[in-house]
């Protein structure tokens, strides 16, 4: 009776949870279908579906345009990362050097940094160096990431020794050790970690409010706040609809890699 | 061929402590085929990159809090603690601070409560528990001003869903986001709906790193339930507590896109927080010196839970 209660009071719990965890998602895909009179007369279920609204928040919010721009900054600023983040974090995991320990805490002390701290002098900087209102402008700061190397460490750590030597002994030079025996092995760590950027940099709003102005630079989340803060008045449809453009993505994304994704952020704590 | 390995894996793992005059063989052998400058080559990438865009920029942030700095260029002008006298007197940097704080305190506690709970609850199930775990993990990919946007229809005064609601029940409308003694509680609220996601993902992740040997001693002793969560499992897992509170905390107080879409600060500065001050100091108001010294000082708290941190994990440590 007592364990039934219990049973029954977790499922219970669970529902909530879940409610409450998908209902703005719901909420979201449900409202950008709804025909304006059914908001206007605050109707709950719909009368009917209304697949305009994505038409006019396509047109209206210029998506078309930003979503391009977003897949190429997110894509490239990925790129550059992987590029600049895999090579130092085998360094710093596996070729002992003077000042290794040095050079790990300045990357420990950089993910105390948040960007919005850098945020004035970038801005400065970037301007001087006339990247404002440009795609170079919106990529070029996050080049490489503090996290992605830390993170990367942490997985390359656990490759054994004996492996890499095998591989001196076979004549491989440290780029070709990186290649063939470095990279496959720490493959779950950097599909995480190129599924986080992605979510970062596909989400970030700071920045390109900053930077962007101009159609050809501004990224989806940016084109949907300034949809939102627009004339559009309460369009809540297409907003949503909007919504729904922007979302997807990532969405999708981490429906697919969400086993790999888990398992190689584990590996994100601090070590003590 | 496994002897052969840790064999060779030995000298240079006690070669490594002498780095300074190492015997010559050792060298030889560890370079062999090998450029020394591979390893510089391989760091330099990421050491110009975080050199040039977060070392500088939060040097500068430090310096420049000293500075009237004029946006268009030119030189700037050394005002000592001007900035910093200025941000702290400022009635509306206040409030920002103060909110920035209530913001915290409401969002820190619920969203770790409830991040664990929900993984206690997830993990306590077999039955479709993949699914439900990526349900509650949703929320933690959500795009914010995509759910801001949609939190806003959500709490809409006229037309939203949660009023409709509370009208059913027979509770007149709240104007959530457009009063001031509502608005900062309800932003609050898309915060904890985030924040318990990443922190469930945490203490999830978390839990795959109790061995499984403490679960059956548990079970042998009888300790079950609360008690165990408290005696076993949590002490255990100290780091991943650390790290999800470290993680929620930072995100409080750095909170920013879904104040500035759903209620630009407002009404009458009611959600303004240190960041969106601090924003429209720098970039509204062109005061980048005050936008420099507020920034530096929510870096110094930032870093001051860094260290907390590490100081809670090395105590556990020992």
């Amino acid at each position: 009776m007592n364990a039934r209660v219990l049973h029954a009071s977790r499922w219970i719990l669970i529902a909530v949870a879940v409610v409450v965890s998908l209902f703005p998602f719901v909420w979201m895909v449900r409202t950008s279908l709804a025909p304006a009179a059914d908001v206007a007369s605050g109707r709950f279920w719909l009368s009917s579906f209304d697949f305009g609204n994505f038409a006019r928040a396509w047109t209206k919010a210029d998506l078309g345009q930003s979503v391009a721009t977003g897949i190429i900054v997110t894509l490239s600023i990925v790129l550059l990362q992987l590029v600049t983040c895999v090579p130092a974090a085998y360094v710093l995991a596996k070729v002992p050097f003077r000042g290794r320990n040095v050079a790990l805490g300045v990357v420990l002390g950089c993910l105390l940094v948040p960007t919005q701290v850098t945020l004035i002098p970038l801005f400065i900087g970037v301007n001087l160096a006339g990247l404002a209102d440009s795609l170079p402008g919106l990529v070029v700061p996050f080049m490489t990431s503090a996290f992605g190397i830390f993170l990367l460490r942490q997985q390359m750590m656990s490759i054994p020794d004996g492996l890499l030597e095998a591989a001196r002994t076979d004549g491989l030079g440290h780029f070709q050790t990186l290649r063939r025996v470095v990279v496959p092995m720490a493959g779950p760590g950097i599909a995480a970690f190129s599924v986080f950027s992605v979510f970062t940099h596909w989400n970030d709003y700071m920045w390109p409010l900053l930077i962007a102005r101009s159609p050809s630079t501004i990224t989806p989340p940016l084109a949907l706040a300034i949809f939102q803060q627009g004339d559009t008045g309460f369009d809540y449809p297409a907003l949503a609809a909007g919504a729904v453009i922007v979302t997807a993505p990532v969405v999708i994304l981490f429906l697919v890699a969400q086993r790999r994704f888990v398992q190689g952020m584990s590996g994100a704590e601090i070590p003590g | 061929m496994t002897a052969t390995e840790t064999e060779l894996s030995a000298p240079p793992r006690a070669a490594a402590p002498s780095l300074g005059e190492p015997p010559v063989r050792t060298v030889r052998r560890r370079n062999r085929g090998r450029s020394p400058l591979v390893p510089i080559l391989f760091l330099l990438p990421a050491g110009l990159c975080i050199t040039v865009f977060v070392v500088a920029p939060a040097v500068l942030s430090l310096i420049g809090s000293f500075f009237s700095i004029p946006l268009a260029g030119g030189s700037w002008g050394f005002v000592g603690f001007a900035n910093f006298s200025r941000v702290l007197t400022d009635p509306t940097v206040q409030q920002a601070i103060g909110n920035t704080v209530f913001y915290s305190v409401i969002t820190i506690i619920p969203s770790l409560v409830i991040g664990l709970g929900l993984a206690l609850l997830a993990e306590s199930v077999t039955r479709g528990r993949a699914l439900i775990r990526t349900a509650l993990f949703l929320p933690l990919t959500a795009n914010l001003v995509a759910m801001a946007v949609v939190f806003d229809y959500i709490f809409a005064f006229q037309g939203g869903v949660v009023n409709q609601l509370l009208g059913i029940v027979g509770v007149g409308s709240v104007n959530w986001l457009g009063d001031t003694s509502t608005s900062l509680v309800t932003v609050a609220l898309v915060g904890v709906w985030r924040a318990a996601s990443f922190a469930m993902m945490i203490f999830f992740a978390g839990f795959a790193t109790v061995p499984g040997t403490i679960n059956e001693a548990a079970r042998a002793e009888g300790i079950r339930g609360f008690a165990k969560l408290t005696r076993l499992t949590l002490p255990i897992m100290k780091p991943t507590v650390v790290f999800a509170s470290v993680v929620t905390i930072l995100g409080s107080v750095q909170v920013f896109d879904t104040i500035n879409v759903m209620t630009e600060g407002g009404p009458q500065g009611s959600s303004e927080t240190i960041l969106t001050e601090t924003w429209k100091l720098g970039f509204s108001y062109y005061d980048l010196g005050s936008a420099s010294a507020l920034s530096f000082l929510l870096l110094v708290v930032l870093v001051g839970i860094g260290l907390l941190q590490r100081r809670v994990l090395a105590g556990s440590a020992r």
